[in-house]
């Protein structure tokens, strides 16, 4: 018998059994290859509008980005809106959190969950309350990696 | 009802997609797709010596085997070559500029170069090489798009 399970009573050591007997597997691989195409979805409209922005504006491949990034969270945050984004993450997972879609969605999601609190202290106060993390360091590490980036400019390595 | 709405949707995706333009379709439109292999083009004087110093550039610049697409401007003081890398090459893009850089540099030492791998500056000296087949599209006009396009490239945000 193992130290961990020395503590426990023999009702609760046999409860554990039993609820591991009925706990549900997760589906690791079905979850990975989802995530795979739902992200690889996203990035593919993402990669169309700065093709957009590149054929049909004066944008470089450069500067494209900025235009793009603000068009993906724009058209992401409708979708929140419209219920849409949220059957998406459902189905996606990961693949839809990571890219920076899922930042418009957990700013629009937040904001929409405390609404009835008021717009100062409801939806301003609240909407970052998940963007706040990814925003905070966010800059921190860019503040780090172009510390990183001068020093190593001003020894002459890079 | 629900069926409807995508019907109408993408009725209304193909009528907008369909108001694409006269339907005259040139090559800079299609550069973006497609490997168009542009003629070199030289904004001033014609003479033979610009003609095969332009041309030697573009044919240098080609021989470098991870590129596929090479257009090549040259203007009084600067000459623009704009290319396509290779999918798999995308990764060294640094790389490959610095080596071109330093090619041209040491074969071209009295010329002024702006290289870009960047697909709006290929896509825009293309237009400019087909806008000046055009006779009314004078010299001034010409100077002053690759000037745009070289500005177009310094730009960072």
């Amino acid at each position: 018998m193992s130290k961990k399970n020395s503590n426990k009573t023999p009702e609760q050591q046999q409860y554990e059994q039993l609820e591991q007997k009925h706990e549900l597997q997760r589906p690791v691989l079905k979850n990975c290859i989802r995530a795979f195409w739902v992200g690889g979805l996203i990035c593919a409209v993402g990669q169309a509008i700065t093709y957009f922005y590149i054929y049909f504006f004066n944008f470089t491949e450069q500067t494209a980005g900025n235009p793009t990034v603000a068009t993906m969270i724009f058209l992401s945050m409708l979708l929140t809106g419209f219920g849409v984004y949220d059957r998406l993450g459902q189905f996606g997972g990961a693949g839809s959190a990571v890219p920076v879609t899922g930042f418009g969605n957990a700013v629009i999601s937040a904001a929409i969950e405390h609404r009835t609190e008021g717009f100062v202290l409801g939806v301003g106060g609240n909407m970052f309350k998940l963007a706040g993390a990814v925003i905070l360091f966010g800059v921190f590490s860019a503040f780090v990696v172009a510390l990183i980036k001068t020093l190593l400019g001003i020894w002459g390595v890079i | 009802m629900k069926k409807r709405h995508l019907w109408l949707s993408a009725a209304l995706l193909i009528a907008i997609t369909g108001c694409s333009g006269d339907g005259e379709v040139t090559e800079s439109d299609l550069a973006l797709l497609k490997t168009t292999n542009p003629p070199p083009t030289l904004i001033e004087k014609n003479t033979k010596e610009n003609l095969d110093l332009v041309a030697s550039i573009e044919h240098d610049v080609e021989s470098m085997k991870e590129l596929y697409d090479v257009a090549v401007v040259k203007g009084d003081s600067d000459t623009l070559v704009a290319y396509k890398v290779k999918h798999l090459q995308r990764f060294h893009m640094k790389r490959i500029e610095k080596k071109m850089n330093k090619m041209l540099e040491e074969k071209y030492p009295d010329e002024n170069f702006t290289v870009s791998s960047d697909y709006k500056i290929f896509i825009e000296a293309v237009e400019l090489q087909e806008k000046m087949k055009d006779p009314d599209f004078s010299d001034k006009k010409a100077k002053k798009k690759l000037e745009q396009i070289i500005k177009l490239k310094k730009e960072m945000t």
